[in-house]
């Protein structure tokens, strides 16, 4: 195999990927390589295992029973299903924002507080400040300043969204994963998001799923388009939706099915 | 993963949604209605019946005592000259033994459920849930017959004592008692935490046990609380395993904290006395005093339980506005620390009396090692001995099962023949057989069982089918509620005082299934609503769009698929009924009749009250007592094993 690696430095690059539940196979054969701050938009039809795709890359398919994967899924290099990997170590690294927001029932404080405490930031007055930058960096300081204390379950869906995103970035990951993360919320909340996401790209590395194609359109660097867990086509978003190489991906970006 | 809903919590009611779908016409509908309904207030009319009954036959004593020397007095000798009728020492007995029991079983159950919650393997967990069913299947004799024969024997060597019949004995055995309770209420509660929340703390790279001790856990807490509170109450209303270890003095051990010490308890006395007493004495009276401060201590804890469900249930349906905080951070913060101290402390002077001042110095220093340490050590390993300590409350579990069931089991087996089965017992049950006791306590059952079936299920389809969820349902709930956690004993004087004397029915078949009965109503309620609950509303729509009536609906369509759901919670109740010895000792049993039972006015013999008898009053039986003990605890446990693959089987089958 050709290793196209060494002239694009990809911060993550899966060679060969198979996943598969029991025995029904929902990746086949991944081949990608995800550049440094960026933000890689994932899209194809429900079901083409763009989730999955995106769950591999901080191994939370290990939670679920009978799961088999083979191939490389390299991060930085080093390949994340080697046994000597550290998963806990991993996930804060790469961190991930999911489709529901997922609020603890705490307070908002707590909320953003619970990932450097459990890595061991003790002083109140690191703490503060590390809650006030993710809560700025987010968008949601302004919203919340006067309530920190308060239940995060009281908040909108897209201020808890943005507050598990500032959550997301307590711990100072490289890369952020979200998975559809605006398909709970309505239009000014996703644009909100969105507006986000191109921010974050200056200091993270964000791969996004979405069904939505506008979404990837709008904000995303290189695309890739899913159809029942191979990856039909990958690269610049431009290119992906304006000259298309493969037919079923000029087929889905037109609309024609999806 | 499998779907866990605590079986508390009151899902929303299918057929609540059309009370008024389905023509509820002409005479036939209504008076099907109208049957169901008197089933349902069935058993708020029975609440005020027991407590009709119970306070009438209290009245003189307090009246004659007054309610505070009652109450407040320091010496229970109801048989002397003056007789003494001061209940603080039995009191103080039941909330020292319930105490104990607690300090006993809430780590114990709390580590169990958070294994088989969050650590067992999928095939370990199909193999321990059913074991933890089991050990709720153990009759509360049983288990008394092993506390008196093997624990009390333990701790008689173990703390080289005159006699191993304690406050501690009773704590041990109510709180394995109480386990069952609450485990499973607690699994029920922690698996109910939103996988969102799991998800999100594994993502920012929480280890497992930081994610269960910092998110899962505070989130399922109220749960938790509920299902110690329950455990609680099932330990304060039991009699008979706690009757037979803890020596029944009725004194406050001095000091205070000295476990080894007999004490007695509410309940015991109760089960001692009420069946010598003459009626109408003010001994009599003042058992029904006693029986009544039981009750009302139970039924405190037990709407205690209520409240903290309920604000589980608020918190559920309403977990998007914002929760109040009742306490500023800081405060909560030493609230919890002085919690711990207090916990400490308590645990350091326990120790000291039971195994000396050295022992006490070297746990505390080395609890507060592992303070430092826990500070500073990394998050693996934390995890590492958290998990180790789960893992060694489950095993303490299951091994305390294996220990009861060998002991129970290597001693019956040689007892059991084919005439031990089928011979009356002779000299006072040291030889012969068992015979009218199996079927005294077969004909409980059956009667018990058909007495409240009907009633039972005519209540569930009322509540389910027939009410929207308001004031009148709410009601009925609570007079369900009440009755459940009503002390068994409590029944029993109930079915003495107004079946036995009042009705005059006698100590008969009749009073004691009707007893029984009313104690298992509550079970077969709450399992039939559960059942119907779960009949989707679909089918409902689709009967009445044909144009079925409301009955037609509900007896063809939404019935059949619940009759599993039924089933199971009437096998449950008749497993139940089997075991349970206070609520027949005073309306039913007889100790020795050779005879079977002609009519339901006859006295019978039953297995629990058998095996009471033998173990606490007739030297020299140890193999028939044996024997007894292994034949009722094989018959309850195999209902139970029926119950449990009833419901595993229409678990895998039926999924809507």
């Amino acid at each position: 195999m050709v290793n196209t690696m060494q002239e694009n430095d990809a911060i993550i690059s899966t060679h060969g990927l198979n996943l598969y539940y029991g025995d029904k196979q929902a990746l086949i054969d991944i081949s990608i390589d995800i550049k440094p701050n960026k933000v890689t938009a994932l899209i194809g039809p429900s079901g083409c295992g763009k989730s999955t795709l995106l769950r591999c890359f901080n191994r939370m398919n290990d939670l679920v029973d009978g799961v088999k994967i083979s191939g490389e899924c390299l991060f930085n290099d080093k390949n994340i299903y080697a046994k000597d990997v550290d998963v806990v170590g991993l996930r804060k690294k790469i961190g991930m924002v999911f489709q529901k927001p997922n609020p603890f029932p705490k307070s908002i404080y707590d909320n953003i507080a619970y990932g450097p405490r459990i890595h061991g930031v003790k002083n109140k007055k690191d703490l503060d400040e590390i809650v006030e930058r993710s809560l700025k960096y987010a968008a949601l300081m302004d919203e919340v300043s006067d309530r920190m204390h308060e239940s995060a379950m009281g908040l909108s869906g897209g201020q808890q969204q943005r507050l598990c995103i500032a959550r997301t970035l307590s711990v100072e990951p490289e890369i952020i994963l979200m998975d559809e993360p605006c398909s709970a919320l309505d239009p000014i909340a996703t644009s909100k998001i969105e507006d986000l996401m191109i921010r974050l790209k200056k200091d993270y590395t964000v791969i996004v799923v979405t069904h939505n194609m506008q979404q990837a359109a709008r904000v995303s660097d290189e695309t890739g388009f899913m159809y029942l867990g191979k990856m039909i086509e990958f690269g610049d978003t431009v290119q992906i939706f304006e000259k298309p190489q493969e037919e079923l991906t000029s087929n889905y970006v037109t609309g024609r099915f999806g | 993963m499998e779907e866990h809903t605590p079986d508390f919590e009151i899902k929303r009611s299918w057929g609540a949604l059309f009370p008024h779908a389905g023509k509820i016409s002409g005479l036939k509908e209504i008076l099907i209605r109208g049957l169901w309904f008197l089933t349902a207030i069935f058993a708020v009319i029975t609440v005020f019946f027991i407590l009709y009954f119970l306070v009438r036959d209290a009245y003189p004593i307090f009246a004659s005592v007054g309610l505070g020397d009652f109450l407040g007095g320091e010496v229970w000798r109801p048989t002397g000259s003056p007789p003494l009728y001061g209940t603080f020492p039995l009191i103080v007995g039941t909330l020292l033994v319930t105490l104990g029991a607690m300090l006993f079983a809430t780590p114990l159950g709390i580590g169990s459920a958070l294994y088989i919650s969050e650590l067992a393997p999928y095939r370990v967990k199909t193999v321990v849930k059913p074991a933890i069913e089991l050990l709720a299947g153990i009759p509360s004799v049983v288990l008394g017959f092993f506390g008196l024969i093997v624990l009390t024997n333990w701790i008689r060597i173990g703390f080289d004592v005159p006699s191993g019949e304690s406050w501690l004995a009773g704590s041990i055995l109510l709180g394995v008692m109480a386990l069952p309770t609450i485990i499973s209420v607690s699994e029920d509660a922690i698996s109910a935490v939103p996988r969102e929340f799991k998800e999100g703390s594994l993502a920012i790279g929480a280890t497992h046990w930081q994610t269960i001790s910092q998110v899962i856990a505070p989130s399922a807490i109220s749960g938790i609380t509920a299902a110690l509170i329950l455990g609680m109450g099932r330990a304060i209303g039991e009699t008979m395993a706690v009757m037979m270890v803890t020596g029944n003095a009725a004194i406050i051990p001095d000091p205070i904290i000295n476990v080894l010490s007999p004490v007695r308890t509410l309940t015991g006395t109760l089960g001692i006395e009420m069946g010598e007493v003459a009626l109408g004495s003010s001994h009599y009276h003042a058992l029904f005093g006693v029986a009544v401060v039981l009750l009302v201590i139970a039924l405190i804890v037990n709407v205690c339980a209520m409240l903290v469900m309920e604000r589980l249930r608020e918190e559920n349906i309403a977990s998007a506005k914002t929760r109040r905080r009742r306490l500023s951070p800081e405060m909560a913060d030493r609230v919890k620390r002085s919690l711990g101290i207090g916990a400490v402390a308590f645990l350091a002077v326990i120790l000291f009396v039971v195994a000396g001042p050295l022992t006490t110095v070297v746990v505390l220093a080395a609890l507060g090692a592992l303070y430092v340490v826990n500070e500073r050590i990394s998050a693996k390993i934390s995890q590492n001995v958290a998990f180790g300590m789960i893992v060694l409350s489950i095993i303490t579990v299951l091994i305390i099962l294996g220990i009861i069931l060998y002991d129970i089991i290597s001693n019956g087996l040689p007892a059991l023949s084919w005439e031990f089965l089928t011979q009356s017992p002779r000299n006072l049950g040291r030889e012969g057989g068992i015979f009218p006791a199996i079927v005294g306590t077969l004909y409980l059952v059956a009667g018990a069982i058909l007495f409240a079936l009907p009633i039972g299920i005519g209540a569930a389809i009322y509540l389910t089918e027939y009410t929207r969820e308001g004031k009148l349902t709410k009601i009925i709930r609570s007079g369900v509620d009440l009755l459940n956690g009503t002390p068994s004993i409590v029944f029993g004087l109930f079915g003495f005082a107004f079946l036995v004397l009042f009705l005059n029915f006698g100590v008969s078949l009749l009073s004691g299934l009707i007893t029984l009965g009313l104690m298992v109503l509550p079970t077969i309620i709450r399992t039939t609503e559960e059942a119907l609950r779960s009949v989707p509303d679909a089918l409902r729509e689709g009967s009445f769009a044909l144009g079925a009536t409301k009955w037609q609906t509900i007896r063809r369509v939404v019935l059949p698929p619940a009759v599993p759901g039924i089933l199971t919670g009437t096998i449950l109740s008749i497993g139940r009924a089997a075991g349970e010895t206070a609520p027949i000792l005073f309306t039913a049993v007889v100790f020795s009749r050779r005879f079977l039972p002609d009519s339901l006015s006859d006295p019978v013999m039953a297995l629990p009250y058998h095996l009471f008898i033998l173990s606490t009053n007739v030297p020299g039986a140890e193999q028939n007592q044996y024997g007894t003990a292994l034949v009722l605890l094989l018959l309850v446990i195999g209902v139970y094993l029926v119950a449990i693959v009833i419901r595993n089987h229409y678990q895998k089958t039926v999924k809507w």
